[in-house]
């Protein structure tokens, strides 16, 4: 992981920050820190997926100039609680690797389809490629997402009859309508 | 033979006292008219004063701060109410408009410190919200203190707490803060590191292991404090509202 341009909180440089508080409310506020600051940090680094068994190697979760990180079963239950906003989902069900959506796949998805809609993409076939890493998505929020993720989210328009996803060996590919 | 006393004795006596009676009335009564009289050249004068002066009242550090201790030396206080003659000042509602914006402060950052400010930091933040005016800036830590003690009235839920030599902490949270308390937030500020553990507090202050425990678990229950336990000796102790870099970064990010 290279470094991250990101404007780290004041609570990052605050070394309990890095222990679960005892104290409910003020453990509310640092979930609620952390969870703000997970979301921000995979947006800025266009993160995926996170693996908690190398969580030490991100710069989010270990800070080494305070020579503080955050344990892994904290890590997990703060994307579990994420996982109840729709913010993020685990992968495996060692709940090791999580996919991590810093929009919600509702959001991703109305944002892809609006894109489509603006440029009369209805009716047409589109490779899932195309979609993520066309020239002509370069300046979209979508761009360069991750594949599984992508799929979940075209899922979502597929279940509102917005699209059909192809799914082969092959072709992976989208119709809009 | 001594002769008894006669009727007329007695109804001279009872008449002479009339007298007096009457004549001690009349003396108060003029020296009630002329008290009356000083009031009202008093009070006269006072209203020309303020209409004068009404705009040095709001502007001038200064000037509020002498006019604070010349009420002091003469026993009144100008914020006791906003009813009584001193309200023609206007003082009192410029403190009353202060002691508002400190709540507006206090309940802005509570969610960061726990209810517990420096004033330095609640000046900063409070004349940031005050807007660019020379005259909204000019706000002192004396302005903030006498704004502040005024909001006691509310009951436990707003103290200010004085900490180290001239420094003053607001809390805007119910609770008891007690001496242990405050001599743990002078010793954190004053070291410029800004926690302190068991160990630390028992070389600095002599005290035992389990009072400082006690101490700094109330702290933290209390949402004060909060605790580290990645330090390879003993869990450390830090103190959000003394985090000076907090200040400025958070003052940078949001409007406050």
């Amino acid at each position: 992981m290279g470094e991250v341009d990101i404007e780290w909180p004041w609570q990052y440089n605050f070394p309990p920050f890095f222990t679960l508080q005892p104290n409910p409310e003020t453990r509310a506020k640092q979930v609620q820190a952390w969870k703000t600051l997970i979301l921000d940090y995979c947006k800025r680094s266009k993160l995926y997926v996170l693996d908690v068994r190398e969580a030490g190697n991100i710069a989010l979760f270990h800070n080494s100039n305070i020579n503080r990180k955050l344990d892994q079963s904290v890590i997990v239950s703060l994307l579990s609680e994420l996982q109840k906003s729709g913010h993020a989902n685990p992968i495996d069900k060692l709940k090791h690797r999580w996919e991590i959506y810093w929009h919600t796949l509702e959001e991703w998805s109305s944002m892809i389809y609006n894109y489509i809609q603006a440029r009369g993409l209805q009716n047409s076939v589109l490779t899932l490629y195309e979609l993520a890493h066309g020239d002509d998505v370069q300046d979209q929020e979508f761009f360069e997402i991750q594949n599984e993720v992508l799929i979940k989210v075209l899922q979502v328009l597929e279940k509102d009859r917005k699209c059909e996803l192809i799914l082969t060996d092959e072709d992976q590919g989208v119709k809009f309508f | 033979m001594r002769r008894r006393a006669g009727v007329g004795a007695i109804q001279k006596q009872k008449l002479e006292q009339e007298k007096y009676k009457d004549k001690s009335n009349e003396i108060q009564e003029n020296q009630f008219e002329q008290m009356f009289r000083q009031l009202e050249f008093f009070k006269t004068n006072l209203e020309e004063f303020s209409t004068k002066h009404k705009n040095e009242i709001r502007k001038n550090v200064d000037f509020r701060r002498q006019f604070q201790e010349m009420c002091a030396s003469i026993g009144v206080d100008p914020l006791s109410s906003g009813k009584g003659f001193w309200s023609v000042l206007g003082i009192g509602d410029f403190y009353y408009e202060l002691a508002i914006q400190i709540i507006e402060v206090c309940l802005a950052t509570n969610d960061k410190n726990g209810g517990l400010i420096s004033l330095e930091e609640l000046r900063v933040r409070l004349i940031r919200a005050r807007g660019k005016r020379k005259e909204h800036q000019d706000i002192s830590k004396d302005d903030l203190l006498r704004a502040a003690q005024k909001l006691k009235i509310f009951g436990s839920g707003f103290n200010i707490i004085p900490y180290g030599k001239g420094n003053y902490m607001v809390q805007s949270v119910p609770g008891e803060l007690n001496m242990d308390h405050s001599a743990i937030l002078t010793l954190a500020s004053s070291s410029n590191r800004l926690h302190v553990s068991v160990s630390y507090l028992n070389k600095e202050l002599n005290w035992e292991p389990k009072r400082s425990q006690t101490v700094l678990d109330n702290l933290v229950n209390q949402g004060l404090a909060w605790v580290d336990l990645q330090d390879t000796y003993e869990p450390l102790y830090y103190f959000p509202s003394l985090l000076n870099e907090h200040i400025n970064s958070a003052v940078n990010l949001e409007k406050y």
